[in-house]
């Protein structure tokens, strides 16, 4: 699909249960956009050794 | 109850790095962004033109242009915003779209003669454009449904052909009046190329209004082939859908989903019917701040507490 | 404890009626003084999921940068040129990024009910936030001037005319939606995030569930 392409697409693919019907694309990103929120969730931040508990002045 | 929040200025702070972080973000969906492009690009299928229909599907444009002069296609019995033929849809007893009034006034017929009334060196075809304008509007009327029921469609999966079949050359004699060779003669405009542009802005240089041209290939069956070809049609979740496999609208999800289900799936006021239910969700959505039980969920689900385990971590040590 | 010399919202000078003053008052008193742009947070702020804010708005950065070198060539630029095509796709891209960034804020927000101790107008408007953008990649898809432009603008329609809006806002009008979609919503769409990061910097990060001071 890169570059120049002038010749008209048909349909992707597609997956099919019951009423639902989904392209292979929407679906990849749902799936990586759930992962990334469950990984943000389980991953943990780096907060710096020996700055926490640090005054809360302006 | 619950306890008021605490004042977030009144907690224990860290250094935190607002502008790095915000940069480092760019940067990301910088590389993000022209990565993903490089790879898969993007979509772009060349707009149908007229004479692309004409020449794609001929019988298509005839009928349609039938359809047109008998005054029984889509947008010639729309309603508002474009003529009264039909009252419009209704949410519940609300009649919302004649409410908007007929602000954008078509006459689906115009679709038609309007070019062709444009066309030099034709006699015949200008015979018959006078025949017509002198006739009575019951007159044309007859003539046009005559000609598209004797013009019939073709075959389906699930029906036979009727007519001709909507195949012009195999049509039965009959009485038409000018409808034969208005339609023909209009097939002729699109295929040369001279349909393009001549709906957009009454005789304009400068066009840019494609309303009464889309409502026009709207008309026909070709224009909505194609589109459910592509797994766009409106009853194939086709609101979140893309061409072929690029990326659509994932967000449109829930909008979508209704026309698949019944009552929607089998209403006439399917339209204003969704667009009302979105509606209220999505002013329940912004005011979840307000709604008992609603904003109680993440009290009652505890995902936050992964999010905050640190901190409860260090308050039940302390 | 705080050494705060001002709350939002409180006037230095009481009662001026210079215009200036009061204007340059209100100002100052969106933000807790050094809120603006502090570099220390809560210790509670300690979660990736916290940075998906802050992606949005780069996102939104990148929609806004594609979509001006996209200008610089023109409604059909990139129907001509391999390099206007490759900046359509950044375009599209940077989109699709966004929303998906917006939503992981969104459903973050809502699980840390973050509307809590007055941040209800910060929910609200992002919230009001997504449905604008939903509306701006809307036009957006109108003003691609191919099939996809064609198809959405005679489906769409149908929807607007059924509860009567379908005249003034006429999908079926490049034009009209072009410009909608490069000045009118871009405006709203930033006037809109300043309104929400001003919130989110005068409330401060919002403390968790049942914290306790």
């Amino acid at each position: 699909m890169s570059g120049l392409s002038i010749a008209a697409e048909g349909a992707g693919r597609y997956i099919s249960w019951g009423v639902i019907q989904i392209s292979v694309a929407n679906l990849t990103i749902i799936a990586v956009m759930v992962l990334l929120f469950l990984l943000a969730l389980v991953i943990p931040f780096p907060t710096g050794h020996g700055s926490d508990d640090g005054g809360h002045d302006r | 109850m619950f306890m008021k929040t605490p004042d977030s200025h009144d907690f224990p702070t860290r250094p935190y790095d607002l502008v790095k972080e915000f940069v480092i973000a760019l940067v990301v969906v910088l590389v993000l962004s022209v990565g993903l492009a490089a790879m898969f690009s993007s979509p772009d299928d060349p707009p149908i033109t007229m004479k692309g229909w004409a020449q794609a599907a001929p019988n298509d444009v005839v009928a349609t242009a039938v359809g047109e002069l008998a005054g029984t296609t889509t947008s010639a019995t729309y309603g508002p915003p474009y003529n009264n033929a039909s009252e419009g849809q209704k949410l519940g007893p609300l009649p919302l779209q004649k409410w908007g009034g007929v602000q954008l006034p078509t006459d689906s017929t115009s679709l038609v003669l309007a070019p062709l009334s444009n066309v030099q060196n034709n006699p015949q075809l200008t015979a018959a454009l006078s025949y017509w304008n002198a006739a009575t509007p019951d007159q044309r009327t007859k003539w046009a449904t005559d000609y598209a029921d004797a013009l019939g469609v073709p075959a389906t999966e699930d029906a036979a052909a009727t007519g001709a079949g909507g195949d012009p050359a195999k049509v039965a004699p009959g009485d038409y009046g000018p409808v034969p060779t208005l339609s023909s003669a209009f097939l002729a405009f699109a295929q040369s190329g001279g349909l393009e542009g001549a709906l957009t802005s009454s005789g304009n240089f400068y066009g840019g209004d494609a309303t009464r041209s889309l409502l026009l290939l709207a008309d026909g069956a070709y224009f909505e082939d194609q589109a459910r070809a592509k797994n766009l049609g409106g009853d194939q979740w086709g609101m979140m859908n893309e061409v072929g496999n690029a990326p659509g609208q994932p967000w449109m999800w829930l909008y979508t989903f209704w026309y698949q289900i019944p009552p929607f799936s089998k209403s006439d006021n399917a339209d204003a019917l969704v667009w009302g239910l979105m509606m209220l969700l999505t002013l329940l959505l912004v005011l979840v701040p307000f709604i008992p039980g609603l904003r109680s969920i993440p009290r009652w689900i505890p995902v936050h507490r992964l999010v905050w385990r640190d901190y409860y971590r260090r308050t039940k040590k302390a | 404890m705080t050494t705060a010399t001002g709350r939002p919202g409180q006037k230095t000078e009481t009662g001026s009626s210079n215009w200036t003053t009061r204007l340059r008052n209100w100002i100052v008193g969106l933000v807790p003084p050094g809120e603006a742009l502090p570099d220390r947070q809560p210790i509670y702020v300690a979660s990736w999921i916290y940075v998906f804010g802050v992606l949005t708005l780069a996102a939104l950065a990148i929609v806004i940068g594609s979509g001006c070198v996209l200008a610089i060539g023109g409604s059909a630029w990139w129907h001509t040129s391999s390099l206007g095509r490759y900046v359509n796709s950044v375009h599209l891209w940077s989109v699709e990024l966004l929303f998906g960034f917006m939503v992981i804020h969104l459903w973050g927000k809502f699980w840390m009910a973050a509307w809590r101790g007055g941040r209800s107008m910060t929910w609200m408007t992002g919230v009001v936030l997504f449905v604008i953008s939903i509306g701006t990649s809307f036009t957006g898809f109108l003003s691609q001037s191919n099939f996809d432009s064609q198809w959405i603008g005679s489906q769409g329609k149908d929807g607007l005319n059924s509860v009567g809006v379908g005249a003034w806002f006429n999908v079926l009008n490049p034009g009209q939606m072009l410009m909608w979609h490069i000045v009118l919503l871009p405006l709203v769409v930033v006037v809109v995030t300043v309104v929400h990061v001003v919130l989110v910097r005068r409330h401060g990060v919002v403390p968790p569930i049942d914290a306790e001071m």
